[in-house]
């Protein structure tokens, strides 16, 4: 492909926003199509960078896990499952790539991402967490380097707002947080500088195969004649997708957040707990999280969730009983069946290419999903195998939509 | 259900409620929604010194707190409530310098023609004109305040004309006037958070104050069984509030079987003809009172359009100026309307300022997604949320007596 390659992208996410960026620093010619979609998942982030916590199950999976062996739906087994080390490594090598994407984001886009080392702290409160936590720190996927043993006393002295009735807490040193909007932001203003064109608000409506490649986007406006086009529509790929004749096994998993009113600085590092993960942002709002649910397109919030989150915050950080909720909203994770994401080109379909199913750590793993992206769309060497990635590992993708998405392991 | 505010509706008429010390959800079969209404803000440089305050915020602390909000006061804005407010303040002492009203002078010949029947809504007026006239307050039409001076409080005001169609400051013939006091009253904009996040389809109407839920003649909303009445569902005063009220609970009353048909269409007669004939006078006033685009020129670069998060204007134009066109994607990038007030202050006046620079629609400049809670609620009320009405609840007791 030369460089006077036109470049459609669909999706103007987090992802989608990366992809454009690491596309036009190579010189290639962008178009990123952006139709908002209420409880698109970069707008319900929490903005947590956690390659090791997400990958042996913490966050969301710790609390989902939890709801599920409540409900009976899982049998008392071992936590959380664990990601595969591909995907760690994934994580691992994006992570590495924010402390210098923030510098050449301010510069090229003039936006700061507020990127903080905090470090996640899994805090425990009975032996069945501290059970399910020595494993982990003895046999860490990462090796000890990165994981630390807090004592109760310690973890008083580092986290003071954190309930003494906690047990001790593991913490994970290497993941840390950011602001997500931001940093969708800057990968979009970025973009711009370096010659991405953006059409906001508008609605993909077509794509053009002819002879087994993708020639051309639609919109309700214009024509865009394109040498390649990436999908990068978060929870709507499969709408995507279909329209060149592609399944993808993408479905939308509501994660229901809190939002505190802005605080003091009360919290060093990111919390995750049985109930909820909490990280308080540069702003000074507490984010909790979240839930796991598979309910469509419904981005509304419900009574019990409100109720598990806010009940599940006061039991980590007592004083947040008498703060005040500032809102509660909702977002689509575009959950995959084995939770990875969907990289790369599809057989059959030549100049289309996959950058979707991210569920829940999109933005942690924007970063190394735009170089990838950038690198295939411009003919360079990969910087990371995407064998794992490919939508090819799913078997025949025009017979997909009926597999249910995670906890399929 | 006393000391207690509603945090959230759900689609399907589920309402989430909350007290000090909890809190808990509602299903209706039949929702009436009363949600009121709230100042609008126009943001002018110095608009956020003590010593402004809304026509709303004086009236409070005269009648509630006893309190004398200042010594000399200009009063700016549109609307029959700065008569209101210049008599009040002139009650408590304070001098009033002049009220500035931006809209024009009422041709009072074509008004009465069209007010025939409805006197006693202008009577009212007419009586806050007459004080104004007796204490010798100037009335200024087609003027309005420009901007607010002072090193820690208001010290002095800037106001000047207008041009009448659109209300563009008129710089050249500014004038100014030293106050230690600057009411502004910029009319209300309903309260359409709940109406919103239950689902129920808003047009944008300016002559109602801006977002309002579409309603039948019963006062129902697009969402089956969910009813929108009084200034919540567009400004219309206290008086249409009460009719639209009584309308909608006898069409409650008759969707839950206890109205035949026949006799819901009898009691509900005599408030719809009511409500035609006040609603034609109203639409007179709202005609002279409608908010005009010229505003959004008061606010320089410098000006903070947001308080919650402290936005200023100038960002605001960086925001465009990086392709944003809707107000969703200026929150986005410069915070606005991400505070505790969820964009009720900073909204109204932003979307009149993007309409302005875009050329685009108010409906297509959008709104900021209102969210659960729309009113502020403790994580602890929340923790302990129960899904039962309170056990000893005097509200169901007395519908309980009105059934019996």
């Amino acid at each position: 492909m030369t460089r006077a390659s036109e470049i459609v992208v669909v999706g103007g996410g987090v992802i989608g926003c990366a992809v454009a960026y690491y596309a036009a620093k190579r010189g290639l010619r962008v178009t990123l199509i952006d139709q908002p979609r209420r409880g698109r998942a970069t707008s319900a982030s929490a903005g947590g960078l956690w390659p090791l916590g997400e990958s042996i199950g913490l966050g969301c999976g710790v609390i989902f896990y939890k709801a599920q062996l409540e409900q009976g739906k899982v049998a008392e087994a071992g936590g959380p499952s664990q990601l595969p080390r591909a995907f760690l490594d994934f994580a691992l090598q994006s992570k590495a790539l924010f402390p210098t994407l923030a510098g050449e984001l301010r510069e090229t886009g003039g936006l700061d991402i507020e990127l903080e080392r905090t470090s996640l702290l899994f805090v425990m409160y009975d032996e069945a967490d501290e059970a399910f936590a020595r494993p982990l720190w003895q046999n860490c996927p990462c090796g000890r380097s990165l994981t630390e043993w807090v004592t109760p006393e310690e973890l008083g002295r580092t986290e003071p707002a954190v309930t003494r009735a906690a047990r001790g807490a593991l913490r994970f040193n290497g993941d840390d947080q950011l602001n997500p909007y931001r940093l969708a932001d800057a990968f979009r203003a970025s973009a711009r500088t370096l010659g991405a064109k953006l059409l906001p608000h508008t609605e993909v409506r077509n794509i053009c195969v002819a002879k087994g490649r993708v020639i051309a986007v639609e919109t309700a406006a214009q024509r865009i004649p394109c040498d390649a086009m990436v999908n990068a529509a978060g929870a709507w790929a499969p709408e995507i997708g279909r329209m060149a004749g592609i399944d993808i096994p993408v479905l939308p998993v509501r994660g229901q957040i809190v939002a505190t009113e802005t605080l003091p600085e009360v919290l060093s590092a990111c919390i995750s707990t049985t109930d909820c993960y909490l990280a308080q942002k540069r702003h000074g709002e507490i984010i909790i999280g979240s839930t796991t649910e598979e309910t469509g397109f419904d981005v509304g919030v419900t009574p019990r969730a409100l109720k598990a989150l806010t009940a599940g915050a006061i039991r980590a950080i007592p004083f947040l009983e008498q703060v005040n909720v500032k809102r509660a909203w909702a977002g689509l994770r575009p959950g995959t069946p084995d939770e990875l994401p969907i990289l790369g080109s599809v057989e059959g379909v030549a100049g289309y290419y996959n950058a979707c199913g991210h569920f829940r750590t999109g933005i942690l793993n924007a970063p190394l999903t735009g170089v990838l992206l950038s690198e295939l769309l411009s003919g360079a060497p990969l910087s990371f195998p995407l064998e794992p990635f490919l939508l090819s590992r799913f078997g025949a993708h025009r017979d997909t939509g009926a597999s249910r998405v995670g906890r399929a392991r | 259900m006393p000391r207690t505010v509603i945090i959230d509706l759900s689609s399907h008429r589920e309402i989430l409620w909350a007290a000090e010390e909890t809190a808990g959800a509602i299903r209706a079969d039949q929702l009436i929604v009363a949600s009121g209404a709230y100042e609008r803000s126009v943001p002018f440089p110095g608009w956020t010194l003590p010593g402004v305050m809304t026509a709303g915020g004086a009236q409070r602390l005269i009648k509630t707190l006893q309190v004398r909000p200042g010594r000399r006061a200009l009063i700016t804005g549109t609307g029959p409530l700065l008569l209101v407010v210049a008599n009040q303040l002139r009650a408590v002492g304070t001098e009033v310098v002049a009220v500035l009203e931006a809209g024009r002078h009422p041709r009072w010949p074509q008004f009465l023609v069209k007010a025939r029947g409805e006197w006693g809504l202008l009577k009212d007026a007419f009586e806050y004109w007459r004080g104004l006239r007796r204490a010798g307050i100037p009335l200024r039409f087609n003027h309005t305040v420009f901007e607010a001076h002072g090193a820690s409080a208001v010290e002095a005001v800037t106001y000047g004309p207008v041009d009448p169609a659109t209300w563009t400051p008129i710089r050249s013939q500014a004038e100014q006037v030293e106050v230690d006091l600057l009411v502004v009253g910029f009319g209300l904009v309903p309260n359409v958070e709940l109406t919103t996040l239950g689902g129920c389809d808003h047009r944008y109407a300016l002559e109602l104050g801006g977002w309002v839920p579409e309603r039948d003649a019963c006062m129902e909303t697009s969402i089956p069984g969910l009813f929108a009445v009084g200034d919540g569902a567009g400004i219309r005063g206290a008086a249409v509030a009460s009719l639209e009220g009584r309308v909608a609970g006898i069409t409650a009353a008759e969707h839950a079987g206890l109205l035949p048909r026949a006799e819901a269409d009898r009691r509900r007669a005599p408030f719809l003809a009511r409500l035609e004939s006040l609603l034609r006078v109203r639409a007179v006033l709202d005609g002279m009172s409608r908010i005009r685009p010229g505003l959004s020129e008061l606010a320089t670069p410098g000006t903070i359009v947001c308080r919650c998060e402290e936005v200023a204007l100038g960002e605001v134009q960086m925001a465009l100026a990086a392709g944003a066109r809707d107000l969703q994607a200026v929150k986005l990038l410069t915070r606005l309307g991400m505070g505790p007030c969820q964009g009720r202050n900073c909204a109204p006046a932003m979307r009149s300022y993007l309409s302005h620079a875009t050329g685009r629609t108010a409906a297509e400049v959008g709104r900021i997604n209102p969210r659960p809670p729309v009113k502020p609620v403790r994580l602890g009320a929340l923790a302990r949320m129960t899904r039962a009405m309170p056990a000893d609840d005097p509200f169901q007791a007395t519908i309980r007596e009105a059934l019996s």
